[in-house]
């Protein structure tokens, strides 16, 4: 790249000190490049890509933006109309290519603005040198914002990571001695090693609460949840006016994570969280087994509501947007998380007309058929070896099924419908249930059916805008819920792939049983917690489990 | 078959793909098949290699695309060629029973 003086006088336009003097010239040249940022922020969320994983760039955000001569039957777009670039002297948009003319250029010839970004990678081009090139300047001021952006609070969560002047303070106060007189206190500081196993604790079963147990260890290892606690982004209004016996139970749920992450080895006895779900979940009180997919949904709804009662952030931010509070629409860390949509179409066999709803939901509760038996029926079961795998039932969730009994509001017939199930929205963090206790005939037993699952799991094949093929599948008698239950943790936004990592198991029968749960750390290091006893656990181990 | 008719084939068939929007999904599907199969990375490393040896000061843009096109289109492994061609196939298949 020869030293481009264009991109220079580019930047001493705004240097002139002719005029106005010259912090009023720095503020106008800020402003401009400000406003260049701001456009480039606006129209796609890559200030992460650029900073992080920049060949993962995709510049899907775009979609709506087209170059502002799309329309002219003078000049086509070039064929490649997703290379878009921004005029640096007065922001016009237009599509750019190399090889043939294109509207950037058209423009650029017209006005001599020769300046122009790159939309999705902020590289500056100049028409007079042909070529792109590199100011260290303009370059500081768009790494700074960009890092800056990626802390915006609207909703987007980073880690928290020292900025300079917090490094400078922390290490000032780590050298001082202790035994110095002095009124400022020493701050104790821990580094994290990449093998440390903080967050791990275990938790004392109160009396068959090792459902609660397995629930919570799951909970306090969502890296979002943990992140948003810890960060102390719950700000709570409740006051103990009435002075009965609830408190908040948000606050509970944020000592629960300070324990966890003091990184005391002892276990934990989460009294005051048992007493509180108690308290505000009538059926889940007492010493009997429970069922810990349902202990999940209330405490989800508990810790929603709380939520929305207490939490002044999430209050004021409900407020601005008018809308219902119904828990697809909250703005709690909650729905954030856990709310994915699920879209179900019923399509009328007489009149082909198709409704559509979408509900919200916080898991996905599934049944398990055993695949032996069948063969010949469908053509899943061929496919199968001697275990169902995760995506098999998934599969069959959202199977097309035939409904006898229906009647169209379209054409007032009844001849029967097909109704089949699709995944809207996919949550950040998403739970499969499986529908372990059978009841047939009032007789309750559990399947223990060993279900496979993968570490990685593609949601693609589920999402609504696939369309399945419309292979009949026979019935299968709605089960009773049991419970095992996955979370997966979707990390890029951008796929439908999910990590896998936390599994909750039960063992025993309907009677008497136990839960344990296995978490994933950071590091990617497994473990098992079985109530206060916690071990290292294989993935395979994990894989192996029952599910 | 002549080179004309060829032209406006492929020009009547491009014309179709970019007003249904086809166009569009089948360049994202194949930039995303492309991250996969690891395509990017080796050309962003031949890119890194011919900067490296040509030297900073004395490439530009057209050199670099010049010398990299052809390596690139190289590169592309035979199956996503194939997984392309028959996307194309369906739609125009599609488009014929419409």
């Amino acid at each position: 790249m020869k030293k481009c003086t264009h991109i220079d006088s580019f930047l001493s336009k705004y240097n002139q000190s002719s005029s106005e003097n010259f912090e009023q010239n720095q503020a106008k040249k800020k402003n401009h490049l400000e406003k260049i940022i701001s456009i480039l922020l606006d129209l796609n969320h890559f200030g992460k890509a650029l900073v992080l994983e920049k060949e993962d760039a995709s510049p899907t955000n775009l979609k709506y933006l087209k170059c502002e001569q799309v329309n002219n039957s003078e000049l086509f777009c070039s064929d490649d109309t997703s290379r878009l670039h921004l005029c640096a002297y007065c922001f016009y948009i237009g599509c750019f290519s190399l090889t043939n003319r294109c509207h950037i250029e058209q423009h650029s010839l017209k006005t001599g603005h020769n300046i122009t970004l790159d939309a999705v990678y902020a590289a500056f081009y100049c028409f007079e040198c042909r070529d792109f090139q590199y100011n260290s300047e303009i370059d500081a001021l768009l790494c700074d914002s960009f890092n800056k952006a990626s802390y915006l609070p609207h909703g987007k969560f980073s880690e928290w990571e020292p900025c300079q002047k917090t490094l400078k303070i922390l290490k000032k106060y780590h050298q001082l001695n202790p035994n110095f007189e002095n009124s400022i206190p020493v701050i104790k500081s821990f580094k994290i090693k990449s093998s440390s196993i903080i967050g791990l604790r275990g938790l004392i079963n109160l009396g068959n609460t090792c459902f609660m147990n397995c629930i919570l260890q799951t909970l306090t290892h969502i890296p979002s949840l943990r992140d948003y606690f810890l960060g102390d982004q719950h700000l709570c209004s409740f006051s103990n006016k009435n002075n009965d016996k609830n408190i908040c139970l948000v606050c509970e749920i944020v000592s629960l994570f300070q324990e966890f992450y003091s990184g005391k080895k002892s276990p934990y006895i989460p009294f005051r969280l048992l007493h509180q779900v108690w308290t505000q979940v009538k059926h889940l009180a007492g010493y009997e087994q429970q069922d810990a997919h349902e202990f999940f949904i209330a405490a989800l709804n508990a810790i929603h509501k709380n939520f929305v009662e207490n939490d002044i952030n999430c209050k004021s931010l409900n407020m601005d947007k008018k809308k219902f509070i119904n828990y697809n629409n909250c703005h709690c860390i909650i729905d954030k998380i856990f709310t994915g949509g699920l879209q179900s179409d019923v399509i009328c066999s007489n009149c082909n007309n198709i409704s559509t709803t979408v509900d919200p939901f916080w898991d996905i509760s599934l049944d398990i058929f055993k695949s032996s038996g069948k063969a010949g029926r469908n053509s899943l079961s061929q496919v199968f070896g001697e275990t169902t795998r995760l995506e098999d039932c998934l599969q069959k969730f959202t199977f097309p099924e035939i409904l006898t009994s229906f009647n169209c509001s379209n054409c007032k017939s009844s001849r029967g419908a097909k109704k089949q199930f699709t995944m809207k929205k996919l949550p950040v963090v998403c739970c499969f249930h499986l529908k372990r206790f059978e009841q047939t005939n009032r007789v309750h037993k559990k399947i223990s059916d060993h279900i496979s699952f993968p570490e990685v799991l593609d949601m693609s094949p589920f999402m609504s805008n696939k369309s399945t093929n419309p292979n009949y599948t026979p019935q299968i008698n709605k089960d009773l819920g049991g419970f095992d239950n996955f979370n997966f943790s979707n990390r890029r936004l951008q796929t439908n792939k999910y990590f896998l990592f936390a599994v909750v198991n039960h063992h025993g029968t309907l009677e008497s049983g136990h839960y344990t749960s296995f978490i994933r750390l950071r590091n990617d290091q497994w473990f098992k917690c079985s109530d206060h006893i916690i071990s290292k656990a294989s993935i395979n181990e994990v894989l192996n489990s029952e599910g | 078959m002549s080179r004309e008719q060829n032209n406006t084939i492929r020009n009547s068939i491009n014309a179709k793909l970019i007003e249904t929007g086809e166009r569009e999904r089948l360049r994202e599907a194949l930039q995303l098949k492309l991250v996969e199969c690891g395509w990017t990375k080796e050309v962003t490393a031949h890119c890194q290699e011919i900067v490296k040896k040509r030297g900073f000061e004395n490439i530009s843009i057209d050199e670099l695309v010049a010398e990299l096109v052809p390596k690139s289109r190289a590169l592309v492994p035979n199956q996503v060629k194939k997984e392309l061609l028959e996307s194309i196939r369906l739609f125009l298949a599609k488009q014929n029973n419409l």
